[in-house]
Formats: C-alpha cells, structure tokens, sequence
C-alpha cells in the first residue's frame, strides 16, 4: 500500500501548485483560469527545450523558466487578457480563458515540434534514483515534487500571511473598491498575483513532466485534477485546495493499487470499461459529490458574489438590437442559407463532404445559441450531448434496425432528461459552477460510457446506414446535404421562435437580473431547466446527423469532452446570439482544418485551433462576436449613406 | 374600513443579535390605498420591507396578504401570490424592451411559460388583451415614446418609471415601492407621483411607498406609518402625522 500512498502525495502536490495558483488568480481577479493545465504544459515544453535541445543544466533551466518566463508570460497575458475580464460580463470571462486553453497548446507544438515526446527529462537524474527511509520507497523525482512543492506553499503562506503585499492582496480580494481608496495599487496587486499564478502553473508543470511524460493528455489531466480540489475549496481556501489536491491524488493512486484493482476485476470483470476508466473519472465523481453537498449546505454563498460590483461597463458590453433591426438581422442568415444551397453546384465532392459535416455541426451550434445566447450559461458538455445522440443513433439504426430519422429524433428525446441531470446539482450555484460540472459531465460520460465496447466498437465505431424516405435515397451524399440543409432550417426556426417566445423573454430577464425576474414571477430553476433541456435535445440532433452523414458513429473521437472547448470558443467567437453564428461557426469548424491541410503541412495544421482560441480570447474587447461587428460596420455605413444626402441638402 | 387590508403587518419583531430592528411594529394597508412608510435612517423601513417580501423571517409577528398568511412563504411564492416590488437600485432587464418588459410582467402572472407553444411559434405575438394592458400602462406612464427601446440606454428617471410599470403590470395586489423617487429630478418626482395618484384613483392600487422625501409622501400617501429605532411613533392620516410632536421630534431631533 505505502508507494501508492507516496505515489498519491506525489501527484497530488503537483495537483496542489496547480490549484493554489487557480485559487490565487481567482480570489484576486473573479476570473477562472481553464489555461492553467495549458501554461504547464507550454512551461514544462520550454523547460525540456532549454535541456534537451540547447544543452542547459536541468536546475538552472527550471529556474529560468519558472522564476522568469512563467512571470512574464503571466505579466503579459494579464495585460492583454485578464486585465479586462474582471468587469467583463461571465460568460465572456468564462469563454475568453477557455479560449486561452484551446490556443495554448498548439503554440507550443508549432514553437517545439510536435513529434510525440517519450523521454521524461526533469530536474532530477535518469533513470532516478531510489532511497528507502524507514522502509519507504521513495525515488529522486517523488521527492524533488514533495520537496520543491511544501517550500513553495509554505513561501506563499509566509508571503500572505507576513508581508505588506500579501495584506495588500488579501485587502484587494476582499474589497478591490475600498483597497484601492485606502491607496492600495490595485493594479499591481493583480498583475503580481497572475504572475504568480502563472508561475505555480509553470512549476507544477516542469515537476510533473518527469512523473507522466510529456504528453498533452496528463497536463490535461493535471488541469482537471485540480480543477476539482479547487471546486473542493469552494475556489477560495488556499489550505482546502491543497488538502482537496492530496485527497484526489490519494484516491486516484489508491484506486490503481492491486488490492483495489482486484476488487473492480472481480466485480466489473477484466479489463472491463469500469475498470479502465475509472481511474480517470475520480476527479470527476469527488467534484459532482462536492457540488451535490455544497448545495445543500449554504447555497448562498456562492449565489452572491462578495464583491457586488456590477460596473456600467457590463450594462452596454451586449447591447439589445434596437427597433426594426430584427428584420435586418436575419439578413447574414439568409445570405449564408443562400451560398450553402448554391455550394453543392461548384464544390467538388470533398468539399462538399466538408461543407456537409460543417452543416451538421451547425445544427448542434445552436444548441449554444439558446443556452448561451440566451439562457447566460456557459456548458462544457454540449458536445458529449451530440455524442450521446449519435450513440443511441447508432444503436437505435444499426441494433434494433428502426429507420435511422427516427433514431435521431428519439435518441435526441432520450439525451433531454440526460441534460437535465447534467445541470441540476449545479444551476443555482452560478456560472463557474455550472461550466465545470458540465465539464466533469462531459469526461464522465467520455471515460465511462463512450468507451463501452458496444458504443465504440473497439475503436473502429458502429456503422450507421442512411435514410430512405420513399423515392429519395439519403445515401447519395447530395441528397443528404440538401436534408441537412432542411433540418438546420428546421431547427433554426425553433431556435427563433424560441427568442421571441415567453420563455425567450425570460430568459433575457433572468441574464439581466434574477432578483428582478423572481419578483415578476419567474421560475427561475424552471426557465434554466427549459434551456438546458432543449439545448441538449438540438445538440444531440446535431450528433445524429453527424454520425448518419459520416455513415459511422464514434463518439469517443469525434465528439471529444475536450475538444468541446473548441467548439465553445468558436460559436462565442461568430456570435452565440443569432442562428447566423451558429451556422458561421458550424461551417468553420469543418472547413478551416481541411482548408489548412489541404495546403499546408506540419506545425501549420494546428493554426486553425490557435486561431479558434484566439477569436475566443478576443471576446474580451468586443463580447458580442464578429457577425454583430460586422452588421454594426454594416448599420455606420448605411448611416453614413443616410446623413450624407441631407448634408448636400443642407449646402 | 373599507374590508379586508390587502397587506397587514401584525406584531413583528426582528433582532439582529442585540439589536432590535423591529419591534412589534404594525402595518395596514387597505384596498384602493396607498401607504407611505416614512424613518430616518436605521428606523427600520428595509428591515420591514425585508420581511414584507419574504427576504427576512421575523422572530415574531405574521404578515397577511388579502387575508391569507403568507408569513412562512419564500419570495417567490409571495410574488405569485401578488405582492409585486420595485428595487431602489435599477433592476431592470437590459436585454429587453420597455414593451417587453411589461409584457413578460403581464404573461408571468396569467400562466406559466408554455414550452412547446414557444417553440412552435405561438407565443410570439400579444394577445388581444396584452397588448391592451400593455398599451394603457404605456400611456398611462407616458413611456409611449421609449416602447420599443432597450432599456439598456434609459435615463435613470424612466427606468424608475419602467420599473414601477413593470410592478403594476403584474396586476399586484399590493405594491411595494422601495424609494421610487430616489434620484429623480423635482419634475420627475411630481409626474411618478401624479402616476401613482391615477393608478389608485382608476385602478384601484395599493401600494405601500418606502421614502425619504416626507413632502412627496405626505402630499400623495392616504395613510402614513412612521417608524423610528424599530418601533411605530405615528400612524394615521398625513395631516395627523404631520401635526404630530414625536414625529417632528424624530425628524428635527427635537427633544420632547
């Protein structure tokens, strides 16, 4: 038992700067860092650069890059990015770090190479070696990480508890307005913490490497874990986040020992889907606990923010269409509608190909647009309901042999009290709360049940035949494009009639205020509920027909938790309010990466998910998104057309 | 009296630890009335309005709405029950209209949301009887001209002005309005209070006005309830209260 109990202080430290740093930042700015896993993974690249490649001693480089570059890069995004997301409505401030997130990690491969890494360079030596204190095994990079880790965090507690900047920071974080007043230099207070910040990323990156490796995958890993002991502390106790982080390694490692690991054989069978992902999951399942709990204790809490600055800023930052513009805005929708139908005629067959998955994509898009557009919440898992719908697609055509546009539908039904289980424990919570439990939803449901052999086919995934309906085969790709392009019509139209329904009011009011849109008599739990519950039926229409035009379901790839960040990042960046951006956004999502493959080759193929992060990030200046900067350049130049007559006139 | 009040307050105590906030205060108001509700500061008035709308549990005492008591109801339910509020900080809904404002207010107390009519697209346009409410109130708050303008860009005076047209198109009632003239220019402050004055006269509204501007409230309340350090001193017509010395003690800091 005792190396899987070290094992688990081990990780769980590295999980512990991780969280400290995300507590830190948080606390200071009330903005969630999602790219603290990918500035670990960026540190601890850089880190491996400077030995391996340009020939550096290990501690000396480790230094560098954890002393000075992390601190930089922290400096510098804080002055580009973080700065301006304190008083940035939550969704923008939630989206535009996971746009740092999705764009972080191609930036590193483009800078380093992306061939797949196997060696395990960290600051300790290779292979490490092993002590044996009092019967413990212990080796050299175990304790370099429990070292490196209880100097750092008692150095952050002396510097909180025994400095005037740590007064100032704890000063700011409990009254920004009045710290600043009794002449605080709130500015720098926070500059200073995403530096640090940044810096526990870049330690716990570098001392992670020399434990997993440097795959992506364990720095997401990394990330998740200490998402969850940062949702443990209630994302503010510095010594919560820790004890949460030790907690989690301890569980993950303990669950990987032999006697436990013979228990799952015995009751989930060998090698079984329970067994392998559970593993994975432990965060997950101790975060859903966690949240479970905390509503019931004190839902207060986290409902009122303590710092009750609502600045004007966030009144005019999405702004409402004025009079007469409905009509006008349907415009760029028409106009996309107008080219999608045209396409097929000058494509060639595989961009045709393209365009299709991109509409098909499109359809589960707007999903966001009556979630986010209009329900305020930011979701993570959108894109585990179009998995699950084209699972059940899957399944529901291939196994039970019922004609595939049913499937669709009745799966999409099936994934609509899905949703709502994914949302419960978490709606009255907030925002924040929300995004990371659909995000733990999300890797549960990609750990446990994407992974079943039934649902994944070992891999290879479930065929999914085309519809026949009457005379019209589906099997011809450009019938099928063309039902495509009705059923994102179709959908669309639910989508507005939704905006101008009751509940779409309500919904507008409850994003504006929810005490206000209480006293008037709306349900507020019911209206969230409304949302989700059709959000998750439209994303999981868009899996099935996803699945049925690829002819082949494989949700563990196609529909990936964590590229659903991407997919957040780039409908936010078109416009998460009209039906229009979701179809931009649906389009780009299949036509940039084929685009970009088709002429370009190597570190150039990961532009595309650096430019989704990007437009993602941008949100922070202009959180309406670019089709509405482009109807607003639209709306000037016409209103200059309109002025300039009278001014002839005038003359 | 003129029947059943259609808000009393009987008895209520509230202590915030050593403090008492409230102390056995009482609290009418009839049909077709409006009450104003008048203190210095720290009398008490947001305490009572705390436990009036369900925010705060008294310790002692029981609030009727229309005869019913609602003492152990949660805000919402309260507001469903048809007690309707304004805030003394702008809430308004920034994504929506001013129409849409009262509309929504209109819709939420005649029925529940109705999902599927939503999507189908059957709820989109007023009905018949909405869009008449609608309108009257619109006139009737001379909001007319800023109907279809987000409330977004609204000067503060209209928005206060939104914000009580959006209570009244609930259909309350009673009304709570919590410093409605605050921040209102004198001009402002006399048309709000002429709105108030018709609401009551050729509606019938009741409603229980918390405010810091005696003058206003003495000229366009019926009924007057005076609070200090948590306890009732005067209650009666504005000419009584206005006559009376413990009043004028609280207000001028008169010794008696």
């Amino acid at each position: 038992m005792t190396p899987y109990l070290v094992g688990g202080l081990v990780v769980g430290s590295v999980y512990a700067l991780a969280a400290l740093g995300l507590i830190l930042t948080y606390t200071s700015s009330r903005v969630f860092n999602f790219a603290q896993g990918a500035l670990a993974f960026f540190c601890a690249l850089t880190f491996r650069e400077l030995v391996v490649e340009h020939g550096w001693p290990a501690v000396p480089a480790a230094l560098v890059v954890v002393g000075l570059l992390a601190p930089l890069i922290g400096l510098a995004l804080w002055a580009v990015l973080f700065r301006h997301l304190t008083h940035a409505p939550p969704h923008v401030r939630l989206v535009s770090t996971i746009g740092l997130w999705v764009a972080v990690p191609p930036v590193a491969r483009i800078l380093y190479g992306h061939e797949e890494i196997y060696d395990r360079t960290g600051l300790g030596p290779q292979p490490p070696h092993v002590y044996r204190p009092l019967g413990v095994v212990v080796d050299s990079d175990q304790l370099i990480v429990l070292g490196a880790t209880v100097a750092i965090a008692l150095g952050l507690v002396v510097m909180m508890r025994a400095t005037p900047f740590g007064l100032a920071v704890r000063a700011t974080v409990d009254a920004p307005v009045m710290a600043g007043v009794a002449g605080i230099d709130t500015r720098l207070v926070g500059a200073a913490t995403w530096m640090i910040g940044t810096a526990l990323a870049g330690a716990s990156g570098v001392l992670l490497a020399p434990l997993r490796g440097y795959q992506e995958t364990q720095f997401t890993f990394l990330l998740l874990g200490a998402f969850a002991a940062v949702v443990i502390a209630r994302m503010h106790s510095l010594v919560a986040g820790v004890a949460g982080s030790l907690l989690i390694g301890l569980a993950q490692n303990l669950a990987q020992s032999s006697p436990f690991e013979r228990v799952l054989v015995s009751v989930f069978g060998e090698n079984s889907v329970l067994q392998r992902g559970l593993v994975p999951s432990i965060p997950f399942l101790l975060m859903l606990v966690f949240l479970v709990a905390y509503r019931g204790l004190q839902r207060e809490r986290f409902t009122t923010d303590t710092r009750a600055l609502r600045p004007s800023t966030t009144v005019s930052s999405e702004e409402a269409v004025g009079p007469g513009s409905r009509r006008r805005r349907a415009l760029p929708l028409l106009v996309g509608v107008a080219v999608v139908l045209v396409l097929p005629e000058v494509l060639s067959g595989r961009w045709q190909a393209v365009v299709a998955k991109g509409l098909a994509l499109a359809v589960a898009m707007l999903s966001y647009v009556v979630l986010t557009g209009q329900g305020g919440m930011i979701s993570l898992c959108q894109i585990t309901f179009a998995g699950i719908g084209g699972a059940l697609t899957a399944q529901l055509a291939t196994a039970w042999g019922w004609p595939v546009l049913p499937s669709i539908v009745v799966a999409a039904l099936v994934v609509v009290p899905v949703g709502l289980l994914a949302a419960l424990p978490s709606l009255r919570l907030g925002d924040l709360y929300l995004a990371l439990a659909t995000l733990a939803f999300a890797e549960l449901v990609q750990n446990l049940f994407f992974q079943l052999e039934r649902i994944n086919n070992f891999d290879s995934g479930v065929r999914v035949p085309r519809p026949v309906l009457g005379p019209v085969n589906f099997g011809d790709d450009r019938a099928f494009y063309y039902l495509l392009v009705v059923a994102f019509l179709v959908v669309a139209l639910l989508v507005l009639n939704l905006q101008r329904s009751t509940t779409g009011m309500a919904l507008d009011a409850l994003r504006s205020s929810e005490a206000a849109a209480a006293t008037v008599g709306v349900g507020i739990v019911r209206a969230k509920l409304a949302a989700f519950g059709v959000s998750a039926f439209i994303a999981a229409l868009g899996g099935g027909f996803y699945v049925t035009y690829a002819r082949i379901a494989q949700p563990a790839q196609a529909f990936n938790a964590l590229l659903g960040a991407v997919w957040l990042a780039v409908v936010v960046t078109w416009g998460v309010r009209s039906v229009g951006g979701a179809l931009a956004a649906g389009l780009a999502l299949a036509v940039l990466p084929q685009l970009f493959s088709e002429h370009l080759s190597g570190g150039w193929l990961e532009v595309p998910t650096v430019l989704f992060g990007l437009g993602a990030i941008a949100l922070a200046r202009e959180p309406r998104g670019v089709l509405v900067q482009v109807a607003e350049r639209r709306r000037e130049r016409r209103a200059a057309r309109a002025r300039r007559p009278a001014v002839a006139g005038v003359s | 009296m003129t029947g059943t009040p259609v808000l009393a307050v009987h008895d209520v105590h509230v202590r915030f630890g050593g403090v008492r906030a409230l102390d056995g205060v009482h609290l009418t108001v009839p049909p077709r009335r409006i009450v104003g509700l008048l203190g210095p500061n720290g009398a008490g008035k947001t305490t009572l309005f705390g436990v009036i709308s369900g925010l705060l549990r008294p310790q002692q005492g029981r609030v009727h709405l229309a005869g019913r008591d609602v003492t152990g109801l949660p805000p919402a339910r309260r507001s469903r029950a048809g007690l309707a509020r304004t805030f003394q900080r702008l809430e308004l809904f920034e994504h929506l209209t001013v129409r849409e404002h009262l509309s929504l207010a209109w819709r939420m107390r005649r029925g529940r949301m109705r999902l599927f009519a939503d999507l189908a697209g059957l709820t989109a346009r007023a009905s018949r009887d909405e869009r008449a409410r609608v309108d009257e109130l619109l006139e009737l708050f001379e909001l007319g001209g800023v109907a279809d303008q987000p409330a977004t860009h609204l000067p503060l005076g209209t928005g206060r002005v939104v914000e009580v047209a959006r209570a009244v198109a609930t259909d309350p009632v009673v009304l709570l309005a919590d410093e409605p003239f605050s921040g209102l220019s004198a001009e402002e402050t006399r048309r709000l209070a002429a709105v108030f004055g018709r609401l009551r006269d050729e509606q019938g509204l009741a409603a229980c006005i918390v405010e810091h501007d005696v003058e206003t409230v003495l000229e366009l309340a019926d009924l007057v309830t005076v609070l200090d350090f948590g306890v009732v001193i005067a209650d009666g017509t504005p000419v009584e209260v206005r006559g009376d010395p413990a009043v004028q003690a609280a207000y001028l800091g008169v010794a008696t």
